[in-house]
């Protein structure tokens, strides 16, 4: 017999559910509107994209190769918050947080799950998704961003979490898109990056509202927990190459993916380079410290890496 | 599951390789089928032509019961589905179809939550919880956590809950939708009627996939995981309040009544409990197709079914 393993620390999960009062009236506008927004702006990556106006035959065997994988990681990275985002909404359920939250995460989901199908299409359309790295050594940069444990975890502060993952990681990911919209010339790879720049606008504004009606409530040393969540995910997820390559500890697999982004990039089909790139995050990190310190008092301190000269 | 001392156990994922292929084609056309059929319940249904002064004050005031009672029941969905969703993904060498799916399944599970908050607001205002607080630990089962608990199959828990359930929910609206006369709980329950019969199907499709997979004892754990919810909670009344025996469900019944008389979208208690034993019946005969033997159960006051 297999044994699986398994965890075994405390989370929500042993706490008994007392879900009286069910509250389903709106609580919370803003949040409400994006999920409604979001009933009406459905896509559907089957029908929804050009992939005629693909032509793969156009481009060379290797900047075919480049671009499977590249489209591979990116439904890997999508993968991820399907397999670990739900865990939020069974935390606004179990806390009984106002019902738009819920309800927006639904769809939110699901859109997730388009994600990564659009994404896994387009790996197929240029010769076949890859279902892991090529090497074993960088699967630890981008198998999770351990959203899921910490959704589970009644110690973990909701608005950290929310913080982190929404206000901080999606921002950046969301800033990471819209220049990739401007740098990719194939249709189809241009056509697939405004889709998910869509929804992903509306998943950032998702936190921002929520934080908006949280943080007030919030005493300086639950603020605190929210900034150090911030920078938690800001430097062990985001800059150990989540969802860049260049930024993943130097390595020779490493180095091999950012080939790939390089001969993705060069084909325009899809992928950004590190060249490209590095202005376009640190800005985003800059935007984001700015925000939280106007919105929400909290000072985000300035971060370092070795592939960026300064401390940002 | 109730009764644990310790923490819940919870599988550990191991995300790669990540198979991303159609494998379970059933279910991947069911989840294309549902991206094609989406709806809003903002624009899909027509609110504004709802009129409150055609139906009597009483028939109004049990119509917002009903509803409010299907919205706690509905609400079980917004925990239940991401949580299935994340034990997909964490059992070893589980399709993307499923996955994919359920999460299409919970959007529509908000949508139908949306609606019967919203009907119920329409007949007068939502109730947030039951008059008789004896009903509700039947609804705090705390799925989320046995969808999750890796000491649970999950075949025992698709079995039950997205084929023989999720079928009893899909007969159910069936039932309401040809008994409404009212335009709005109509149109509301032809769209949710259109999912479920999806939900159905899914779960259906996956407990035939998993059948000739499972070894005598896994066998034994989905007929246990289906006993024990259909003793513990159908016949407790949790879908159709004409089962209960030991909580008193006068009031619920009398609401029925009420709302089948008035068009508003029901059918009478004794109505339901018929459809629930011939819906018992019929999934006994399907699961006996795959290989799993549901006993007769005693009911207290049917008897054996």
């Amino acid at each position: 017999m297999t044994t699986v393993a398994t965890t075994t620390s405390p989370t929500i999960l042993d706490i008994p559910e007392a879900r009286f009062p069910v509250r389903l009236g709106v609580e919370n506008r803003r949040i409400r509107d994006l999920f409604h927004t979001a009933t009406r702006l459905q896509w559907n990556p089957a029908t929804d994209i050009d992939w005629d106006e693909l032509h793969p035959e156009q481009y060379s065997q290797a900047q075919r190769e480049a671009a499977r994988m590249y489209w591979s990681r990116r439904a890997w990275s999508e993968y991820g918050a399907i397999s670990e985002s739900p865990a939020l909404q069974i935390r606004f359920c179990h806390e009984r947080c106002p019902p738009d939250m819920a309800l927006f995460f639904s769809i939110r989901s699901q859109e997730e799950s388009r994600h990564a199908e659009v994404c896994y299409r387009m790996a197929e359309a240029l010769g076949g998704y890859f279902e892991q790295p090529a090497a074993v050594a960088y699967q630890g940069s981008v198998a999770t961003h351990g959203i899921r444990k910490i959704a589970l975890d009644p110690e973990v502060s909701l608005e950290g979490t929310i913080a982190a993952l929404v206000c901080a990681a999606e921002e950046i990911a969301f800033d990471v898109f819209r220049h990739i919209i401007e740098i990719a010339t194939n249709p189809v790879a241009r056509q697939i990056a405004r889709m998910i720049l869509r929804d992903e606008t509306r998943h950032c504004a998702f936190g921002w509202a929520f934080l908006e009606q949280r943080m007030p409530q919030l005493s300086p040393a639950q603020k605190d927990v929210v900034r150090g969540a911030v920078v938690n995910m800001i430097e062990k997820v985001e800059l150990n190459g989540y969802h860049s390559s260049w930024l993943a500890p130097d390595s020779p697999a490493a180095r091999a993916e950012e080939r790939v982004d390089n001969v993705t990039w060069e084909a325009g089909l899809g992928a950004t380079t590190e060249a490209l790139e590095k202005p376009v995050f640190l800005r985003s990190i800059v935007a984001m410290r700015q925000r939280m310190h106007d919105d929400w008092g909290i000072d985000i301190p300035l971060f370092t890496h070795p592939k960026i000269a300064t401390p940002f | 599951m109730l009764g644990r001392s310790g923490p819940t156990p919870i599988k550990v994922e191991r995300r790669f390789p990540l198979d991303l292929h159609k494998s379970a084609l059933a279910i991947r056309q069911l989840y294309e089928t549902a991206k094609v059929e989406r709806w809003s319940p903002e624009k899909d249904i027509q609110w504004e032509s709802f009129d409150a002064t055609a139906h009597e004050p009483g028939a109004r005031a049990a119509a917002r019961r009903v509803w409010s009672r299907r919205a706690w029941i509905e609400y079980t969905g917004l925990a239940e589905t991401p949580a299935l969703v994340i034990r997909f993904c964490l059992e070893r060498d589980r399709e993307a179809d499923p996955k994919y799916f359920l999460t299409v399944r919970n959007t529509e599970e908000a949508w139908h939550l949306e609606c019967f908050h919203r009907y119920a607001e329409a007949c007068g205002g939502y109730i947030e919880r039951p008059d008789n607080a004896q009903w509700e630990p039947l609804f705090n089962q705390s799925l989320y956590r046995d969808a999750l608990d890796a000491e649970l199959g999950i075949d025992g828990y698709v079995f039950t809950h997205c084929a023989f359930v999720d079928g009893l929910e899909c007969e159910l609206t069936r039932a309401w939708r040809d008994n409404a006369r009212d335009p709005v709980a109509r149109a509301i329950l032809d769209r949710c009627l259109v999912d479920r019969q999806r939900h159905a199907e899914f779960g259906w499709l996956y407990a035939q996939r998993r059948a000739a997979m499972l070894d005598d004892v896994q066998r034994a754990e989905v007929v246990s995981a289906l006993v024990g919810h259909i003793e513990h909670v159908e016949f407790a009344g949790y879908s159709c309040v004409g089962l209960a025996t030991v909580l008193d469900a006068t009031a619920e019944i009398a609401d029925l009544a009420v709302v089948a008389q008035a068009g508003l979208g029901g059918i009478s208690a004794d109505a339901e409990v018929e459809l629930f034993a011939d819906h018992l019946a019929e999934s006994r005969v399907r699961l006996a197709d795959l290989g799993v033997m549901l006993p007769l159960m005693h009911h207290a006051r049917l008897g054996a079914v």
